[in-house]
Order: structure tokens, then sequence, then C-alpha cells
């Protein structure tokens, strides 16, 4: 199958996009840890809605990457 | 007749790999899909262990400890510290003498890195030698250095009898 240079470009903007989404979770795992020691609930639970956003969002990356 | 154009051409294989002929048992190319697909999964283990440790937080419960006598009021002299364990053994704490009449004790772990901290004199504060974290005596508010929350707070009061009584631990 032939890809095009804009589907080539395309696919390797989406893989980015997901290291970053990648990334910006490692993150969060220090947030929530954060949070686990100085006992704040409500920053915990943040950071694990915006932590599973950014999987969902990761996710839905995944439909636009070419094989 | 055979059409020429269909057939594969057999691709040489790069210099390097003629001189260095080592192949590993489990080597294959992996596509950036595969990469991609790896990289969500891991995006998704953290996003549950988040979750995980969130209701963690909400779930658990943190000892703070019942009252009980620390120390003979008499012994802790006015502008002196007393070290000793609240609410386990495993939790160091330490105790500062204001005045006759008012006393304060905070954990002695720092909220930085767990480091002890002890009481600076002259400078009238907590201070943490590892990464010069310091903190206001008499509230435990962080004064400066790379600590975000204030010392646990441990409530203390002089009784009656003359003995100094933690009477639990505070939310920092």
């Amino acid at each position: 199958m032939r890809v095009s240079e804009r589907g080539r470009r395309s696919s390797s903007a989406v893989l980015i996009y997901v290291i970053i989404l990648m990334a910006m979770q490692v993150f969060l795992v220090t947030v929530a840890a954060e949070a686990f020691l100085a006992d704040e609930a409500g920053l915990a639970w943040a950071t694990a809605i915006v932590s599973v956003v950014l999987f969902a969002a990761a996710a839905s990356f995944l439909r636009y990457l070419r094989p | 007749m055979t059409d020429r154009r269909a057939e594969p051409q057999p691709v040489a294989a790069p210099i390097w790999k003629r001189d260095f002929p080592y192949e590993a048992a489990a080597e294959e190319e992996v596509t950036r899909r595969e990469f991609a697909r790896f990289l969500v999964a891991g995006a998704g283990a953290l996003a549950l262990g988040n979750v995980g440790l969130a209701a963690w937080t909400q779930l658990r419960t943190i000892n703070e400890g019942e009252p009980r006598a620390i120390v003979d009021a008499a012994t802790v002299e006015v502008g002196s510290t007393y070290l000793f364990r609240y609410p386990t053994d495993a939790d160091p704490a330490v105790l500062l003498r204001i005045s006759d009449s008012d006393v304060v004790a905070f954990s002695q772990k720092c909220t930085h890195l767990g480091c002890v901290v002890y009481y600076e004199a002259d400078e009238h504060r907590w201070h943490c030698p590892c990464h010069e974290g310091n903190f206001e005596a008499e509230t435990g508010e962080v004064i400066s250095g790379p600590p975000l929350r204030p010392l646990g707070r441990i409530d203390v009061e002089i009784r009656d009898d003359g003995m100094i009584w933690a009477l639990g631990r505070s939310a920092a």
C-alpha cells in the first residue's frame, strides 16, 4: 500500500500527540502521589479524572493512525 | 507470459548486516501503530493507577492518635524542644515550649521528602537540612525551601497535673 507524504506526516503527528499525552500521564502520576501523601482526596480525584480523559483522547487518536 | 514487474525484487542486506550478521531470536519490526498501541495501553494503566490512588486516598483512615501524656512540663524549659513519638512509635515528633503556658508540637517529618526537621533557636524556625526547607516555629507554615505543605501539627496542652498531653494529630 502506498502512503502519501501527507498521510505519513499526519501519522507522525498523531504519534507525537500520543507520546505527549503519555508524558502528561506520567506527570499526573506524580501529582496523584503527592495528593496521596498530603491526604488531599479532592486533588487525587481531579487528577484521576484528567488522567482518564487523557487516556480516552490518546485512545481516540489511534483511529487516525495508519497501520 | 509472466509479468516481470509484479515479481518481488530481492532486497540487498545492508553492509552492516553483512559485516555483523547477528540477529536476536525475538528480533522483529514494530510498526508505528503497534508502538502507539503500547503507549496507549501504558496510558490506560497509568489512568487506572491514578483512579486507584484516588480511591485509596478517599477510603483510607489515618491514625490521628489517642490522647496521652508525653512528658512532665517541668523538664522542658521555655525555648527548648523535646523529642517523642506520636501517634505510633514509627512517627517521630517534636514539641517546642514557647512560654510557661504555651507549647506546640509537630511531626518531625519534613513535608518535602520526609527528612527529620529540627529546631533552630537562633532563627526561631524548624529547619530541614536535606534541602534547606524552613518552617515557622509556632505554626509549622512553610517559610522557604522546596516544601509546599506545612508540618503535620499535633495538638498538645499542659494539663493541671503538670504533664504535657498530646491530644491528636491535625490535618496538615
